[in-house]
């Protein structure tokens, strides 16, 4: 049974389409990535989903409730972009717990959820610190510690590490696999990243020019391209990225 | 705050605009199909008043620009020290009012000015070059501010490359410099001009029989009462201001936000360094001089042959109401400084965070006031509000001065507010934080420096405007500043001088203040300037 249900989302930005009709469905504690060019129309889409924007046409339906005009706060998510959003003038905790204390039901155990949550990402140690203070990898953390905080279902991420260097990169994605292994949340992630894609996910959907060209495992989409784009902008890319690293001996083949 | 809320916010300051600038120009405007128009026009009088202007507006301009370049290419190019304390003293005449200049003027260089008889001069400051020289010193702290920032934002990989590629300096000069610097350059030059154009202070006390437009729209409005031939003039002083106006608003600068720019490395020389010593040390006694000798005036018997320490001009200057007038000053400076800066808050959050047509066309009508000389809306607050419940009172003081010095604070915020991470409002959705209380608990506690800022460039400017407020303050309502032409032409010297300093003292105080609590706002740890590009 699925969770997210997206029914033929279209989205019309003054006669230019940027999703032109897209369906899919996401299950319960999957790892989504949404795999696609700048410009295809992958972040559209991800504000489409929260609630951010109002699509032109379409439905989406969560636990096969409607929600396709529910406010951005009644749908069970949460997100983290690539530029952190932090609230620079709080603490690591505040950003944290701020949310959590407006809320009746969550103001008693604010503090406690979010020490919790600051630790999962392993941040202890700076509880105190306020964001200017922090690396880039730090944030993201904060960001993904104050999202986990509201225990949404689905966590969408737009283009979360663009921003961060290659190590920082490789650390912060083990982090991610592990969280979502501890909560069991779901997982939207959107990148222009092959090699990400297909080391995080359990499914890749690949998007160009407003529309999905394929929606598949890794392992899918590697032996069965549904089309030429897919064969060029996936794998020809991501065959390149590997033979650079065979070259100079840097991974083994089996 | 609800997107209905936003649109009643923004509808709510469409009208406070429509009543406050839009209405009373236009009223103004439409007096004028009434009369006969030409024949002002075609006046002796108002001819020579138009080529006055021009002449002496031009010289001062060019004058002050020149220096003020020379002086900020010292503070920003050389090696000298103690340059924060520089700049601060070439800032220092922006804190008093542009009649105290021409004040400053006559007690040392008038017809028994102290330098005139020391100097064995004959007193003929009166006319043409007094003019050049009070405006000079009223506009050269703002040209060097403007040019001051020109220069620190320069970058420096251009010349780097060129003297890689062998470039002599010279041709660096016409191919880098140049460019980069004229459309800036040209913006100083319509500001500086606008400023000193329409400035009636200065003229009024160092004129003599040299008759300006400003000075000439003054007689007209407060001593004939002839407001047609006043609303005449202002529509002639509106026109360099538009024309800078639409000069800086079709040049925008359309450089990236964010863009990382290498500070010039300075390379030793002595001889340059002596040279912009000697500059600056000149150019920091002819502004402080005529400060020092307030201070001798007010505290002295007779300054200078009786240097007795005495309080009796401040006794006497109090018991004339400077008292009450300080009051009125600092009353309607700290309602403009309050009302001002939460106005031009609320505009620029609207404008820097919330996309729409709406929001574009807000953005003009902020800045609109830029291309409105004080004077001009003074006088179209007399003839539109004349009559209404506030004609008369502190409120219409505070009203006029809010919008006449709305634009440059309300350009502070809305650059501030657009560096902020354009994704908070977002994550406040999806997080369930409203609006309002996003703005209350993230926006302006990250904007608290520039709020600051904002109320202090209100404050200042309120304190030591006498343009829009002239021809709207009664005996009753009058601030200090408008004391002083009446002290001079009583030939009060002492007391004009007195009051002067007061003025200097209390916007030094704010400053003060100002700079304190930046510091302890910035200091708190959240100083987001800091932090490098890297991530």
């Amino acid at each position: 049974m699925e969770s997210l249900k997206v029914q033929d989302i279209t989205k019309d930005f003054d006669g230019k389409l940027a999703l032109d009709g897209v369906s899919f469905d996401v299950y319960p504690g999957e790892f989504l990535s949404i795999l696609g060019p700048s410009g295809c129309g992958k972040t559209t889409l991800l504000r489409i989903l929260i609630g951010l924007l109002e699509p032109t046409a379409g439905r989406i339906y969560l636990d096969g409730k409607d929600i396709t005009h529910a406010p951005p706060d009644r749908r069970s998510m949460g997100i983290v972009f690539q530029n952190y959003a932090l609230f620079e003038n709080m603490t690591v905790l505040r950003n944290v717990e701020y949310a959590l204390k407006l809320k009746k039901e969550t103001r008693g155990t604010a503090r406690e959820t979010a020490m919790k949550m600051i630790e999962m990402v392993g941040l202890s140690e700076h509880v105190e610190k306020k964001p200017a203070q922090l690396s880039g990898g730090q944030m993201q953390r904060v960001a993904i510690a104050r999202t986990l905080a509201l225990s949404p279902d689905i966590i969408l991420f737009d283009e979360p590490m663009s921003a961060l260097d290659v190590a920082t990169r490789l650390a912060l994605r083990r982090e991610l696999k592990k969280i979502q292994k501890t909560t069991g949340t779901t997982m939207i992630y959107i990148t222009h990243d092959q090699e990400e894609a297909f080391a995080l996910s359990d499914r890749i959907m690949v998007m160009n020019a407003a529309t999905i060209h394929q929606l598949d495992t890794p392992e899918d989409i590697l032996k069965n391209p549904a089309d030429d784009y897919v064969r060029d902008f996936v794998i020809e890319n991501l065959a390149e990225k590997t033979a650079s690293l065979l070259k100079y001996n840097i991974v083994r083949t089996q | 705050m609800k997107k209905r809320n936003c649109s009643i916010t923004k509808i709510f300051l469409a009208l406070f605009f429509l009543v406050s600038v839009v209405l009373p120009l236009l009223f103004m405007f439409a007096g004028l199909f009434s009369i006969d128009v030409g024949e002002i026009l075609r006046d002796a009088s108002f001819l020579t008043a138009v080529l006055h202007s021009l002449q002496v507006s031009a010289t001062a301009t060019v004058l002050s620009v020149v220096l003020a370049f020379l002086l900020a290419w010292c503070l920003t190019r050389t090696r000298v020290k103690l340059k924060g304390f520089f700049s601060a003293v070439l800032l220092l005449p922006m804190l008093i009012p542009s009649i105290s200049h021409g004040m400053g003027l006559i007690i040392l260089f008038g017809q028994n000015g102290q330098l005139t008889k020391f100097l064995g001069l004959d007193g003929s400051i009166y006319g043409f070059w007094g003019i050049v020289a009070g405006s000079m010193m009223y506009s050269l702290p703002v040209a060097y501010l403007m040019i001051a920032d020109i220069l620190r934002y320069e970058d420096s990989t251009p010349y780097e490359a060129a003297s890689v590629l062998g470039i002599p300096r010279r041709s660096q000069f016409f191919s880098i410099t140049l460019p980069y610097m004229r459309k800036p350059m040209i913006s100083v030059l319509f500001a500086t001009f606008t400023l000193i154009v329409t400035d009636y202070g200065v003229p009024a006390m160092v004129g003599g029989k040299y008759n300006t437009l400003p000075l000439m729209m003054y007689n007209e409005v407060i001593g004939r009462l002839d407001f047609a031939k006043g609303s005449v003039i202002g529509m002639v002083l509106l026109v360099p201001a538009v024309i800078a106006f639409i000069f800086d608003f079709v040049s925008k600068d359309t450089r990236a936000a964010g863009f990382v720019n290498r500070p010039f490395s300075i390379k030793k020389s002595p001889v340059r360094d002596a040279f912009a010593y000697f500059l600056l040390v000149a150019a920091s006694i002819v502004i402080i001089y005529p400060i020092v000798t307030f201070v001798g005036l007010t505290f002295n018997k007779n300054y200078p042959s009786d240097m007795t320490f005495t309080l009796d001009n401040i006794q006497s200057t109090m018991n004339k109401g400077a008292g009450e007038f300080l009051l009125n000053s600092l009353i309607i400076a700290l309602a403009v400084a309050l009302i001002g800066t939460a106005l031009a808050f609320a505009c620029a959050y609207l404008t820097a965070r919330v996309k729409g047509l709406s929001s574009k066309i807000l953005h003009l009508i902020s800045i609109l006031s830029l291309a409105i000389p004080g004077i001009v809306l003074g006088l179209s607050y007399v003839l539109f509000f004349k009559g209404s419940l506030i004609y008369g009172t502190l409120m219409i003081l505070i009203l006029v001065n809010t919008v006449h010095f709305f634009a440059s604070p309300y350009l502070m915020i809305y650059n501030s507010l657009g560096k902020l991470n354009m994704h908070l409002e977002d994550v406040g959705r999806t997080l369930g934080i409203g609006r309002g209380r996003l703005v209350r608990d993230v926006i302006v506690p990250q904007s608290g420096g520039t709020l600051v800022e904002m109320f202090t460039y209100f404050f200042v400017n309120s304190m030591i405007t006498i343009s829009a407020v002239s021809f709207l303050a009664t005996t009753l309502t009058k601030p200090l500043s408008l004391m002083i032409t009446q002290f001079q032409q009583q030939m009060l010297l002492e007391a004009s001088a007195f009051v002067s300093l007061l003025i200097l003292v209390a916007n030094l105080l704010m400053k003060a203040i100002s700079y304190i609590v930046r510091k302890i706002i910035l200091g708190k740890g959240m100083n987001r300037y800091a932090r490098k590009e890297t991530v």
